[in-house]
């Protein structure tokens, strides 16, 4: 392994990263108002709700990926490797994130709603004030799991060329025929990404205790 | 909750039809789509598909792809009236994207097989593409084709490679032995590691894939023999594609004229294969 082999890893990386982090920073948010349209039993559109997260919870990633890909650009719509991994990142993990934000939902105990509606609160200061703060809270460890998980996914990306840590150390190893050393360097990559991610999480949950004791 | 019951109402098993329907209906979306015309071409530039973990046709060395089919990309550029536009991927999605119009071509090693005909062209062979099996040095159970008999052989899924093991497993019965168990994978780079673990006992690729690898490891792999009649690997492009299948024939006609060609055969495979066919009927 040469040091361009190196930068080219790291050059991963920063794919790696750049991908997850849109999953994230899309697919949280729509999980999310996936998941109170379900709640809010909004009618025809819990319903569909409820089938999208059926199929996409039991769709793999490389085949939701390859059915855009391929597909997509026959009714017309073109679409690079890059956005057809995103959306296929997005549309699969707001699956997830949807019921994860569900499981709070439900949890929320309904007499505080009541008493914000008794005080004349309106219902998007009701789900502002009340209702998301507590069920972001109550939802934190499980979209972080969700989230640990979508980074470690992202190599199923590279089946439509997108280069990220994984793909990038394979492409070392086909050059010099040794595939393990560009696999530990992967591996020590991934660790730290995900170490970050789940400080980050205790970063919040510490500063949301302090804020409770205050 | 979904409502998953057991109990089959009306209603469901109308669901469940539908989407049965709708997916049955999305091969007959791939089926519609349509080869870009040399016009259509000319306008937007030519994409075109290699891959990353083939060496020596096509591989990344320090984050920059090469090999031959690389190089000839290059050369291409220069012959071409028009852009050309490279995706690189692996090898799981070039043929679908080929067959869908995703590319305009697969500039990579396309083996020509029949079935393979059946949605794609195919342009003049760039190689000699005979399949050889590949050992481990010190296994020394293995000397001839004949010692293959029952041992366990890697292969890359989806490739021309395992649609003719038939041919070894008929030259083995012919000496009273046959094919042993298939382990498929999906590029070679692990079939490679598997042999050096023992997991395998020999890989089957092309001769020019093989001795690249065994001149690289001589220490760990050794070449063995021929397992297969003729074979040839080319570019492909999407069935009846025929204006761009001749452009790129005269442009790797142009590039044997001057020499070109052998000399990068001769850099990246270690030898010219003078006498290629221009264009091949496979027999498999």
């Amino acid at each position: 392994m040469s040091w361009g082999d190196l930068l080219a890893i790291l050059q991963g990386a920063v794919v790696t990263v750049t991908l997850s982090f849109a999953g994230i920073l899309i697919g949280s948010p729509v999980g999310l108002a996936l998941a109170v349209l379900r709640w809010a039993d909004v009618p025809v559109a819990a319903r569909a709700v409820a089938v999208y997260v059926s199929i996409l919870r039991a769709t793999p990633l490389v085949t939701l990926l390859l059915l855009l890909f391929f597909a997509l650009p026959n009714i017309g719509i073109a679409v690079d490797p890059i956005s057809a991994a995103i959306l296929a990142l997005v549309m699969s993990t707001a699956a997830f994130n949807c019921e994860v934000w569900r499981a709070s939902l439900m949890n929320f105990p309904k007499d505080q709603y009541e008493a914000a509606q008794s005080v004349g609160m309106n219902a998007t200061l009701r789900f502002r004030r009340i209702l998301l703060p507590q069920i972001a809270r109550a939802s934190l460890p499980g979209l972080v799991n969700e989230m640990s998980l979508l980074i470690k996914v992202t190599p199923a990306l590279a089946v439509v060329g997108v280069v990220d840590i994984t793909r990038a150390a394979v492409r070392i190893g086909a050059e010099t025929y040794e595939p393990l050393p560009p696999f530990l360097v992967a591996l020590a990559l991934y660790v730290p990404i995900v170490f970050i991610l789940v400080s980050l999480q205790r970063w919040i949950e510490r500063r949301q205790i302090r804020a409770e004791a205050a | 909750m979904t409502t998953v019951s057991n109990t089959c109402n009306p209603v469901s098993r109308r669901l469940t039809l539908g989407l049965a329907a709708a997916l049955l209906a999305v091969p007959a979306l791939f089926g519609s789509a349509q080869a870009a015309s040399m016009d259509e071409i000319k306008s937007r530039g030519l994409i075109v598909a290699t891959e990353d973990d083939f060496r020596p046709f096509e591989f990344v060395k320090d984050g920059k792809a090469t090999g031959f089919d690389n190089e000839m990309i290059e050369d291409l550029r220069k012959y071409a009236p028009f852009e050309i536009k490279q995706q690189i991927l692996p090898w799981t999605g070039i043929l679908a994207g080929v067959s869908t119009g995703k590319y305009d071509a697969a500039i990579t090693a396309v083996i020509i097989t029949k079935e393979r005909l059946a949605s794609l062209d195919f342009t003049s062979p760039i190689a000699d593409a005979t399949h050889y099996y590949v050992k481990r040095k010190d296994d020394k159970s293995i000397s001839s084709i004949k010692d293959l008999n029952g041992k366990t052989v890697g292969v890359q899924a989806g490739s021309a490679l395992l649609a003719r093991l038939p041919e070894l497993g008929a030259m083995l019965e012919k000496q009273g032995g046959k094919l042993g168990k298939v382990v498929e994978y999906t590029s070679y780079p692990e079939a490679y590691q598997d042999l050096a673990l023992g997991r395998v006992d020999y890989v089957v690729n092309t001769v020019v894939n093989l001795q690249t690898m065994v001149a690289e490891k001589p220490g760990v792999f050794e070449l063995g023999q021929a397992v297969s009649g003729k074979s040839f690997p080319a570019w492909a492009v999407a069935k009846g594609n025929t204006e761009l299948l001749n452009f790129l024939n005269g442009f790797i006609a142009k590039e044997k004229e001057t020499g070109r060609f052998a000399e990068l055969q001769k850099k990246w495979f270690g030898e010219s294969f003078p006498s290629l066919p221009v264009k091949w009927d496979p027999e498999f």
